[in-house]
């Protein structure tokens, strides 16, 4: 008998939570109107990273952070260790869900988040992305860290002045993560393009990938110097392939003189193969200042603030930084309210330099 | 009338009636029934595998090969609609039965060949993942980047929704339905739960139990087709890696939901509440601010405290019993 009642007592206790549930949801709607008048203090941008726990994206974090301290906003970081399609689209619904203003995202996929993202902006959230974009027509901003023509020319200007006499034959190869990545692939295609023009008797003897992951990236680095042991440069716009290769060279006892190994990857994750001598150059932008901007972007926009492209926002501690059309990065799909804000610069590191830097 | 519900499937249900209340304290927005729906669609590939699942543990077996055939049955759907050319509905029924054809390679080998379930699905786990990146290979498409392309109507099916109920829960419901009726209505039910209890005395019976293990991997195989599918649709992509994070959170909600680990006591109801449970315990601990990273720590406090719970259930406190009237006897 008591454990009867002790069994109607808790039907009925879960009946009253639905009703304050119940409740709640109503009170829930009328709050939701009163939204768009949200204190500036309040707006809450969600800012995702391709994956936790890699120094590039916790660099960018910090700079996020920073700004958002320094603005006076909001910033929440979710990523999950596992950079997944499915991950993403789940952090994206979640910040859609509870609620945030804005999300600055760098996509591990440039189609497999769609959905979601149209589901974000359908309920009101502004969407920016950084690093690595998505289709442009699920986003108002891409903050990119350079258009093609930029780092391209940049990759191959890094390997040529280290070259006694750029002009003569060579023979170069290409490391990066993989044959479909968007921003990468689009740098190289330029770079070969630029190749042609200004050292045309540079011949690029293979092009591998390392699927962005540290084991396989070190094999391949590996068997690049192993297959072509008269290689005179290897160039790695990947933040994973370019510390592999310089690990895989110094595995052989190589150094900056035998074999011209550079590309994009953070200082932090490069400043010993500098200092022993492993390489002499690399390059990146500021990925705190692009994550700063992604987020300032991102705020900015959730005010209510209209984007126009060709138009400037004034960013703090950063001066003012031009919108431009999605046409600089290749795309077809143009609009008013969609288009680029380009890192006004980047950065080369060499033994000099990079104790400065600190991501 | 009340007493016939589990005591336990009703601690479920408490609990999940407070994650609704707890969360919704700390943000309303929580209780917003549409999102409280909608979150269906990122834990109905893990509801899905696990009702079949919970079929396979209630044998006494185990399943974690369903990870993989996901990616398997993804990059088929892929594979066949967009560079074979066949008809998306065509792909999706191939993919689900490539699912079930893997759950049949396992289950032959386990119920006839009597190897162990779990060497036997740990091989499987990685043959089928071999096999799903060996066939993005051969398609030409990066294993980064996948198949894309889907018509809208595939994307329909996870993303769009019957009379405001979102497709996710409804495919939840059928899933779960079909895992029900199977289980607790068919004589194949109670045979699952007599092999279970002892594979020889239901052997005796006049059971052919191996025929009912070897079905059971079959079912297991095809869920976890049918959750590529899914996943697919909701993504719009078809990638090989995809149900790789899976793996704990399908064997937390069957451990969680109930079903024993060593077979013969359990059911699918308990599977579902703990999937949602834990479906809402992620989106809830999201929207209080917690960060996803740290999710998982949450989760292994719940796996471990139920089970302890579970734990003490009436044959331990028996047991308890006996060893303190035992020692009273000695002392």
């Amino acid at each position: 008998m008591g454990k009867l009642k002790s069994m109607k007592l808790l039907i009925l206790v879960t009946i009253v939570m639905m009703f304050v549930a119940a409740c709640g949801s109503k009170d829930e709607g009328k709050s939701d109107d009163g939204g768009a008048k949200k204190d500036k203090k309040d707006i809450q941008v969600v800012f995702i990273p391709k994956m936790t726990g890699n120094a590039f994206f916790e660099s960018g974090n910090d700079g996020a952070q920073e700004m958002a301290k320094k603005v006076g906003f909001k910033v929440k970081y979710d990523g999950a260790p596992e950079g997944t399609v499915a991950n993403q689209v789940q952090i994206i619904n979640s910040a859609v869900n509870s609620g945030a203003d804005a999300i600055a995202i760098s996509s591990v996929s440039s189609d497999g988040l769609n959905q979601a993202l149209k589901k974000a902006l359908d309920a009101g959230v502004k969407v920016v992305t950084w690093d690595s974009d998505v289709d442009p027509k699920y986003r108002s901003v891409y903050v990119n860290q350079g258009t093609p023509e930029i780092l391209g020319k940049m990759l191959v200007d890094m390997a040529a002045e280290q070259m006694k006499n750029p002009n003569d034959a060579k023979k170069i190869a290409w490391f990066y993560s993989s044959p479909t990545v968007p921003d990468q692939n689009a740098w190289v295609d330029y770079a070969n393009k630029y190749i042609k023009e200004k050292y045309p008797k540079w011949e690029v003897v293979t092009t591998q990938f390392g699927d962005a992951n540290e084991q396989k990236s070190l094999q391949v680095g590996g068997s690049i110097l192993e297959s072509y042991p008269d290689i005179d440069a290897i160039i790695c716009p990947d933040s994973t392939a370019l510390p592999a290769m310089a690990q895989a060279a110094e595995n052989k006892g190589l150094k900056a003189e035998d074999v011209i190994i550079t590309g994009f990857a953070s200082p932090n994750s490069m400043r010993q193969f500098i200092e022993n001598g492993t390489i002499h150059n690399h390059g990146l932008w500021d990925v705190k200042d692009q994550g700063a901007l992604a987020v300032y972007i991102a705020y900015w926009l959730a005010q209510g603030n209209e984007l126009k492209v060709g138009e400037s926002i004034d960013v703090p501690d950063m001066g003012s930084v031009k919108v431009e059309p999605n046409s600089i990065q290749g795309y077809d799909y143009t609009a008013d309210d969609s288009g680029i804000i380009v890192l006004p610069e980047r950065i080369v590191f060499t033994k000099e330099n990079t104790n400065d830097y600190n991501f | 009338m009340l007493k016939k519900i589990p005591k336990w499937n009703l601690v479920l249900f408490v609990i999940i009636v407070l994650e609704i209340l707890v969360f919704g304290m700390m943000n309303p927005r929580f209780w917003n029934t549409s999102i409280l729906l909608n979150s269906f669609n990122d834990f109905v590939p893990i509801a899905i595998i696990g009702f079949f699942l919970t079929l396979v543990v209630i044998t006494g077996g185990i399943d974690i090969s369903g990870v993989s055939i996901i990616g398997l049955s993804s990059v088929v759907t892929g594979l066949l609609s967009q560079t074979a050319g066949l008809n998306i509905w065509a792909a999706v029924v191939c993919a689900v039965l490539t699912g079930g054809l893997c759950g049949l390679l396992n289950g032959v080998l386990i119920a006839y060949a009597r190897v162990q379930a779990m060497v036997i699905t740990l091989g499987g786990m990685l043959l089928y993942s071999g096999i799903a990146i060996v066939l993005v290979g051969l398609s030409g498409v990066s294993t980064y980047e996948g198949f894309t392309g889907f018509p809208e109507s595939f994307g329909q099916m996870a993303n769009g929704e019957i009379l405001g109920l979102p497709n996710a829960v409804i495919i939840f419901f059928i899933l779960f339905l079909i895992a029900y009726i199977l289980l607790h209505r068919t004589r194949f039910g109670r045979y699952l739960y007599l092999t279970g209890i002892n594979q020889n005395t239901a052997e005796y019976a006049g059971i052919n139990t191996k025929r009912v293990m070897m079905t059971a991997y079959v079912l297991s195989g095809l869920s976890a087709g049918v959750a590529g599918v899914v996943l697919t649709s909701y993504l719009g992509s078809a990638r090989s890696d995809y149900g790789a994070e899976y793996l704990m959170p399908i064997l937390t909600v069957v451990v969680l939901g109930g079903t024993l680990i060593t077979g013969g006591k359990g059911g699918v109801v308990g599977t579902a509440l703990a999937s949602i449970l834990l479906g809402f315990m992620q989106i809830g601990l999201q929207m209080a601010g917690v960060a996803t990273q740290y999710i998982g720590l949450a989760t292994g406090v719940l796996l471990i405290v139920s089970v302890a719970f579970l734990g003490i259930n009436p044959d331990f406190r028996l047991n308890v019993k006996r060893i303190i009237t035992h020692k009273q006897n000695g002392g």
